[in-house]
């Protein structure tokens, strides 16, 4: 299975007049592309930890050409990955993207093999929080 | 009887009694907790598709070994690597539990206008040896997919960006190229490293 590691995150700031971010990510892990694939996944736990819902509506990547909000599910025995077209955190609580649910498609990366990834989160317009991980090698 | 007598006859019948239990226990036949076996297997249907080197696969490719088969496709970031890990995962533990035979895993794409022969194999070599990558015309793979009752959809998308929905279930394909149990998703190693030597043992 994927090796569980918790990866040294830097953080910016959401922009709020606050110094602490309001929108906080934990345990990102970006798997790295599988042979001949242009893709990736992208899992992490993002905790809003303000007064107000928090809503991401974009994902973007200077590694990735793309980067889209999906879904899988398991209905009535068919999987089936849907594309969000946001996710909600309310106030004070966290959600997580994992394998087999909420998750980041990563696609056409824009380098090769980049050492680190980094991730901006937006509401439309407004940037939430930017994240960068080292990409992890898929376990076999 | 004297007390003592009566003691050591309780004794003893409580003991006969555990031990009873015990062997009953253990000679109970195991049943497999997530895999539904069917009642009567059923054989593969005549098809013709293509493995990572282009050679064909059909019914006789699935003869004389066990398979553990998965319908999925290769621009699937999360379900399918999900699965053939899971899948990659109890084979590896099986094998360390000195499990003979072990069942092959076997990839058959959904997917066929973008999963080629390469593109698969390299997709299924990434979880491991041994492991099988099939694809081919949408023809031969729908007359698989009807025998089995495996169900897919392509979904609407911009060009080559689009999913397939697909059916979420892993078949075990017996030595006799027969459709045996079907292990239903969400899928987790610890059920088939339970489940497969018990099946396999009744076969």
């Amino acid at each position: 299975m994927r090796t569980g590691l918790t990866l040294l995150l830097v953080l910016v700031g959401a922009c709020s007049a606050d110094t602490e971010p309001a929108l906080v990510a934990s345990d990102v892990t970006i798997t790295q592309p599988m042979p001949g694939m242009g893709m990736s996944a992208g899992y992490l736990t993002l905790t809003n930890t303000s007064e107000e819902t928090i809503t991401i509506t974009r994902v973007s990547s200077p590694q990735y050409s793309s980067v889209e909000l999906h879904e899988s599910v398991i209905d009535d025995g068919v999987a089936r990955m849907r594309r969000l077209e946001k996710i909600e955190i309310p106030a004070g609580t966290n959600t997580t993207l994992a394998p087999g649910g909420k998750h980041l498609m990563l696609m056409r990366p824009t380098e090769v093999a980049a050492d680190a990834v980094s991730l901006q989160f937006y509401d439309g317009a407004t940037l939430l929080l930017t994240v960068t991980s080292s990409q992890l090698q898929d376990s076999r | 009887m004297s007390p003592r007598n009566i003691f050591v006859a309780v004794v003893l019948a409580v003991a006969l009694a555990a031990g009873l239990a015990v062997a009953t226990r253990l000679s109970a036949p195991a049943e497999p907790k997530a895999a539904l076996v069917l009642p009567r297997s059923n054989a593969l249907p005549e098809f013709e598709l293509l493995d990572a080197l282009g050679n064909t696969v059909s019914r006789e490719t699935f003869l004389d070994q066990w398979s553990l088969v998965f319908f999925g496709f290769t621009h699937c970031p999360d379900i399918c690597p999900l699965t053939l890990q899971t899948l990659a995962t109890a084979q590896r533990e099986l094998a360390a539990a000195g499990q003979q035979p072990l069942p092959q895993i076997v990839l058959i794409s959904v997917d066929p206008e973008r999963d080629t022969p390469q593109l698969i194999g390299q997709y299924v070599a990434h979880f491991g040896d041994g492991n099988l990558g099939v694809t081919g015309s949408l023809d031969e793979l729908k007359k698989l997919t009807s025998a089995l009752g495996i169900y897919y959809q392509k979904q609407p998308g911009d060009g080559e960006s689009y999913a397939v929905d697909h059916s979420a279930a892993v078949l075990l394909i017996n030595p006799n190229g027969e459709f045996h149990a079907l292990f239903s998703g969400p899928h987790v190693a610890a059920n088939y490293v339970h489940d497969l030597p018990i099946i396999m043992e009744n076969f």
